[in-house]
Formats: C-alpha cells, sequence, structure tokens
C-alpha cells in the first residue's frame, strides 16, 4: 500500500502533463478570434503607443521607376496647389484593391472566417477579398490581372500568413507606387492585445523595387458595430480633360 | 466666392480647419485655410456616398439669395460624428462653418454646423475627449 500511494501520485502528474500539453497543443492549433469588425488604430491620443504600428521601411523604387514617380508627385503638389487636385481612380468611385483597401480613411473593415476561407470586406466602397486557406498559390501567370488578385493563407501560430498575386498594373499599391504584374504581397495579420490586430505588408516587386516595402496597419476591434453600405451613387465630383478633379455645385 | 455675395467671412489665413480623413477625393479643391460663415435654410440633405450634401439658400442683408452646395464626409463617417440621416430637413435654418472652393464657385466643404435644435456637428468623427 505504501508503495502504491507514490505510483498513484506519479501517475497523476503524469496525467496532469499530459493534459496540460495536449490543452497546449490545443491552444496552438486553434486559430485567435480575429472574426469582426475593425475600426483603423493610428496611435495618437490616448492610444497606447505600444500597439500603434511601427514605421514602414524606406520605398525605395529602381532608379527608372523612381524618376517618373518623383516627377508625378511634384505635379500632383502643384495641382493640388491651384484647388485642381489630379483625380485617383476612387474620384470615379474605382475601388482601391489589394492591398490598398485594408486602410481607406477612417472606414472599418470586417472579417469573416469561414471553414476553408478568410473574407475580408471594407466598409469603404464595399470591398471584398476573399483568402483561401491551406491552398498553394497560383502561378502569377495563372491569375487574371485584378483588383484582388489571388490571395491563400495559413496560420502561422498565431499569425496569419497571406499571400497574394495578381495584382493589375493600374491598381495603384502603397503610396500610389507604380507595380509590375510581377508583385508579390505578403501579409501577416496577428493580434498585438486582446482587442488589436496588425496587418503587416510587405510588398516585393523585383520589376519596381529596389527592395521590399514593408509597412504596418493596425485596427481596433468594434463589438457590436453594424457596417454601413457604401454605393456610390451620388458621386459629385467629376474630372476635367487634364485630370483635376472638381466638384459640382447646384444652382439651386 | 464671387464678389456679389455677400457673406459673413472670416478669412483666417493658416488656421487648420478640422476635415474628415481623405477617402474618395483629395481636401485641394477647397480652400482649408479661410472659414465662411453661411447662414441660411436648407433646401436638401442628400444622405448619400461618397459624400453627403446639404443644399443651403443664403440669404444677405438685402434678401438676395444665394445657392451654396456643401459637401461633408459619408455617412459612415458622419455617423461616427453624432449625424443621424434624418438631421435634416428643407426649410430647416442652419448656421454652417465652411471652407470654400478655390475656384470660387459656390461649393464648399463643411467644417461645423449648428443644427436647428442648437447642437453642434462636425464633419467627423468625435474628436477625443466628446462632442465638437
Amino acid at each position: 500500500m505504501q508503495a502504491f500511494r507514490p505510483a498513484v501520485s506519479r501517475l497523476a502528474a503524469v496525467s496532469w502533463l499530459v493534459l496540460l500539453l495536449a490543452a497546449s497543443a490545443h491552444a496552438q492549433a486553434t486559430p485567435p478570434n480575429i472574426t469582426g469588425v475593425w475600426a483603423p488604430y493610428r496611435g495618437g491620443r490616448g492610444a497606447d503607443p505600444a500597439l500603434a504600428p511601427p514605421p514602414a521601411t524606406p520605398l525605395v523604387l529602381k532608379p527608372e521607376y523612381a524618376v517618373p514617380f518623383e516627377t508625378r508627385r511634384k505635379t500632383e503638389a502643384e495641382a493640388a496647389a491651384r484647388g485642381e487636385p489630379i483625380a485617383s481612380g476612387a474620384v470615379a468611385c474605382v475601388p482601391y484593391g489589394v492591398p490598398r483597401m485594408m486602410s481607406v480613411a477612417l472606414y472599418p473593415i470586417e472579417i469573416l472566417p469561414t471553414p476553408g476561407q478568410i473574407t475580408i470586406i471594407a466598409e469603404a466602397f464595399s470591398e471584398a477579398r476573399r483568402i483561401y486557406l491551406d491552398k498553394p498559390q497560383l502561378a502569377i501567370d495563372d491569375v487574371p490581372p485584378g483588383y484582388y488578385g489571388h490571395s491563400v493563407g495559413r496560420w502561422d501560430g498565431g499569425t496569419l500568413v497571406v499571400d497574394t498575386v495578381g495584382i493589375k498594373t493600374s491598381v495603384p499599391a502603397y503610396q500610389n507606387m507604380p507595380h509590375s504584374d510581377r508583385m508579390r504581397i505578403t501579409e501577416r495579420l496577428r493580434l498585438v492585445s486582446a482587442d488589436i490586430l496588425h496587418d503587416q505588408i510587405t510588398i516585393d516587386d523585383p520589376v519596381v523595387l529596389e527592395k521590399p516595402v514593408t509597412y504596418t496597419l493596425a485596427y481596433r476591434r468594434m463589438p457590436g458595430y453594424e457596417m454601413v453600405e457604401f454605393v456610390c451613387d451620388n458621386n459629385r465630383e467629376f474630372i476635367d480633360e487634364k485630370g483635376g478633379t472638381h466638384l459640382k455645385v447646384r444652382d439651386r | 466666392m464671387r464678389g456679389r455675395v455677400r457673406v459673413a467671412a472670416l478669412f483666417a489665413g493658416l488656421i487648420l480647419v478640422p476635415i474628415p480623413a481623405r477617402a474618395h477625393h483629395s481636401f485641394a479643391m477647397f480652400d482649408t485655410t479661410k472659414r465662411v460663415t453661411l447662414a441660411g435654410t436648407v433646401t436638401a440633405f442628400e444622405w448619400t456616398n461618397p459624400h453627403a450634401y446639404i443644399e443651403l439658400d443664403v440669404p444677405d442683408e438685402k434678401g438676395t439669395v444665394t445657392h451654396w452646395s456643401i459637401e461633408l464626409g459619408s455617412p459612415s463617417i458622419l455617423m461616427q460624428g453624432g449625424w443621424k440621416f434624418k438631421d435634416l430637413k428643407y426649410g430647416d435654418k442652419v448656421t454652417a462653418i465652411v471652407s470654400p472652393l478655390k475656384s470660387g464657385q459656390l461649393g464648399a466643404l463643411l467644417s461645423t454646423i449648428t443644427m436647428p435644435d442648437g447642437r453642434v456637428l462636425g464633419n467627423g468623427p468625435l474628436p477625443p475627449g466628446g462632442r465638437q
């Protein structure tokens, strides 16, 4: 009997260890809950600096792209000073696409995981993108160029890693940088606290960029928020022959 | 602004007017260093995307009426600032502080507005700490 008691204790201890290990393995296998609506979290007054997005890496274009890019920026600044800002696609209510739809002004996004897929809806322009989980990525040349391309994702521990290719070259990317059809976007979404989500976005384009550029978007959870519809049916802005933006005013 | 338009105008150079975050277009059409006060009567309130609009008849001291189209943020952004889609209707009297178009046309970007019930609303989310 005396010899039996330590054996029971050892058995109990081992059982607890097995249970703990199993629970730990389960915790690692269960993705964090990122379902729901998320609003941009840009730091500033009242924000926790530890949760604000880290600064972006420099955007370094190859010289043949950098020169026209800078020239265009100068032209844009001059047009804005005249009060005739050069129109972006958004002025004509053309959507932003990936990756810019992930951060449009103060509009939230809604993340909807379903088996095998995560769908993200952006409130601005009601854009939707679909991320197919645990599937191999297609070859770039097999993806019809578009605004959302083809995205696949996988959970790496608590981080959702998303790979996107097939963004049309006319769809402006980060900071309106030009890009080629070789552009590849890698996103790493992870909770940095219970209710703050980061999306670290790396854009690689061996044709246009000297080196990949990485920037991070931060979001705060918006429990109970109901997404507002956004149908662009009263667009009073128009674009002149030089590309300048104007507002239609009414006489009455 | 056209010369014949008489409005209470406060030209406060270099004062930054709170403007909604850019989503649909640049706000460089508007002179955001200027503030113009428009007291008038609402002829339409359009709760629409990509922007909401207030159409406003503004009489001068002689009774001559000019008409202004005032651009607001989108419904989503306005709701974050306390607006509701029924907040204004035809015939309401309001006083709006706006940034006019640089072109001189009678269009403007809303900064703040005093509503018929006395509330003062802005053109975006509430600032940290409360109502504008």
